[in-house]
């Protein structure tokens, strides 16, 4: 709409997104072909182009297993998961008009996680039932987030102003009666209940297969792609609610479409791979320093960089202590928190 | 034409805006003069949209806006805020493309320049907003209200300042108020709520004074600034002075050390 004026920004704006298009191909390439069952790039590419019925190297039918079957969806997981905390992120950054919010921060992941407990514990998996675990829990730990985020927003906004201290200390407060139910939650719980609890805790990328992979594109991609339609708009809202108003903004409808996909993306990331801190945290704070603040490069920018980063974390986690796996939260904080804190660091000095 | 009409707002069955009807025509600057409390800034968040009347309209160019969507209401009244912050770190060109959100047009970067060109801040547009100057953001704030109904359109637009000129120093209030004298030729009305009772009395062309949410008096520079009705309102011993230069009247205040009924009360 704006051509000409800002055309050669537009541009760069392109240019920087498929730099990072560029990048996350070259991290999924590594992660199809790095792992405890080693395939070789070549191999690899033989596998991904015999699909489409090119032939154009030899392999293993082991190999290709190996690689379709839990390699692949495992990095899509991967990617949609890491990509929809970002985008999440930086979307709620946005609304809050606060870089300090983060989906673990003001409570949204443990009020997911809460529900997706109560979901294991009251839902038996019989087999008569099956069919509604992989999207049951999901959309409990959806609402469960929704929940949270909403409670968070109105306690942030009781004394008038959004500010900075009552969001966090409502986060602090969401986050703490959130475990303690989860804590009573499990009390109560019996044995099988329990071993499925442990499973999901503990779930991380492994668990990813096939059978998932609707249920989160349904549940993480469209909302993220839907989050982009409202990137304009964000902008607008980062100079204040009512200037938003004033400029012809629907206002309310946009709040809560950000709110709606925001917590449909984390409540599905959660119940799918457990709860991973930092990503929605830095990743959008990292595209900002480095890119600025125009929400139409900030949101997309994130779900690279997201995908990007959490598809790094989970490939060290799979090679740095073969054959065993490091949770992935602990590298992603690990990797995540230095660079961040470096990062800081040069940030100071360069604008004293 | 911006009609109000008997506009009555309560909270908790006091009455903050009690019957104020005015209209401000395109090509006239009406400046809302009142002490704090008055209840002028919940009026105009009234005729804003920001809050709806219980009572009483509000109407642009006949439509009442009640009836407007946000995008429409938008194409006609443009909003300065007070003070404004922004949490993230947008350039000054950034703030001011976002005025044109919700219009569609083709001319933008056109728009936008002379938008830029006419507050005087088209050096400060690849500047970060936040790093600005008090007097540099409120001319970029007005450059962003202003752009949202700069282009010429077959209808009357309006602009709604909220104090404005607050918090700036003198030469920064009068570029404010000089840039908001030029619009008057681009059909644009203006209303303009002011603490300076002289940046009124210069560049007004009616004048509203406000008490205890209702209009004590109404009308043109000259028929409001009235010693006795300045008094009454602000409860201030206030002089009326004539600039020797331009003619114009000069509202002179001092420290209330000669009694008055109304300042008696305060010692």
């Amino acid at each position: 709409m704006i051509a000409s004026l800002s055309h050669t920004k537009t541009q760069r704006q392109n240019l920087i997104l498929a730099g990072f298009g560029l990048a996350l191909l070259v991290v999924l390439l590594a992660s199809l072909s790095l792992g405890a069952y080693r395939i070789s790039l070549p191999q690899t590419l033989a596998i991904l182009f015999d699909l489409i019925g090119l032939n154009v190297g030899d392999f293993q039918v082991q190999q290709a297993n190996v690689l379709l079957q839990i390699r692949v969806p495992r990095i899509l997981m991967a990617m949609l998961v890491g990509g929809g905390l970002g985008i999440a992120g930086a979307a709620l950054q946005g609304m809050f008009r606060n870089p300090l919010v983060e989906p673990g921060l003001i409570g949204v992941s443990s009020g997911a996680a809460l529900f997706a407990v109560i979901f294991i514990v009251l839902v038996p998996v019989s087999a008569s039932l099956a069919w509604i675990k992989p999207i049951g829990l999901p959309l409990f730990a959806f609402v469960g987030g929704l929940i949270c985020v909403l409670a968070v927003y109105r306690l942030s906004k009781s004394q008038g102003r959004n500010d900075a201290a009552t969001l966090i200390l409502a986060g602090v407060a969401i986050n703490a009666l959130a475990g303690a139910l989860i804590g009573l939650v499990l009390f109560f719980a019996d044995d099988s209940a329990l071993r499925n609890f442990t499973f999901w805790s503990l779930g991380d990328l492994a668990g990813a297969n096939w059978s998932k992979m609707p249920v989160t594109i349904v549940l993480i991609a469209i909302p993220s792609l839907l989050l982009l339609l409202n990137t304009r708009q964000l902008n607008a809202i980062a100079l204040g609610e009512q200037e938003a108003f004033h400029m012809g903004v629907n206002v309310q409808r946009v709040k809560i479409q950000l709110l709606l996909f925001s917590a449909l993306i984390v409540g599905a990331g959660v119940s799918m791979v457990g709860m991973i801190g930092f990503v929605g945290l830095v990743v959008p704070h990292l595209i900002r320093i480095l890119f600025g603040s125009d929400h139409r490069l900030v949101l997309p920018g994130s779900f690279l960089l997201g995908a990007i980063l959490l598809n790094f974390a989970d490939l060290i986690s799979r090679i740095i202590v073969i054959p065993a796996e490091m949770p992935i939260g602990v590298i992603t904080a690990l990797i995540g928190a230095p660079f961040f804190i470096w990062l800081i660091f040069n940030l100071n000095k360069s604008t004293n | 034409m911006l009609q109000a009409s008997k506009v009555h707002f309560c909270i908790k069955q006091r009455p903050i805006v009690e019957q104020i009807s005015l209209e401000v025509n395109p090509g006239e600057i009406l400046a809302i003069l009142g002490p704090n409390g008055a209840g002028k800034s919940t009026f105009f968040k009234i005729l804003s949209g920001d809050i709806s009347c219980k009572h009483g309209s509000v109407k642009y160019n006949g439509k009442t806006i009640t009836s407007l969507k946000a995008k429409d209401l938008a194409s006609v009244r443009a909003v300065m805020p007070q003070h404004s912050q922004v949490n993230f770190p947008f350039t000054v060109q950034e703030v001011v493309e976002l005025g044109l959100i919700s219009t569609q047009t083709k001319n933008s970067s056109q728009l936008i320049n002379e938008v830029l060109n006419a507050t005087n801040t088209d050096h400060l547009k690849d500047r970060i907003f936040n790093s600005l100057s008090g007097g540099e953001k409120q001319r970029v704030q007005l450059a962003r209200a202003l752009v949202q109904i700069w282009e010429s359109k077959p209808f009357p637009r309006y602009l709604l300042l909220d104090e404005p000129s607050s918090s700036l120093d003198i030469a920064q209030q009068h570029a404010v108020l000089s840039i908001l004298q030029k619009l008057k030729s681009r059909n644009i009305g203006i209303l303009v709520i002011l603490h300076e009772l002289n940046l009124a009395a210069q560049y007004a062309d009616k004048i509203a004074l406000i008490k205890n949410g209702a209009i004590t008096k109404i009308g043109t520079v000259e028929e409001v600034l009235d010693e006795k009705t300045l008094e009454r309102a602000f409860d201030h011993p206030i002089q009326l002075l004539k600039n020797p230069n331009t003619g114009r009247l000069f509202v002179a205040s001092a420290a209330p050390f000669y009694s008055s009924l109304a300042t008696s009360k305060l010692a």
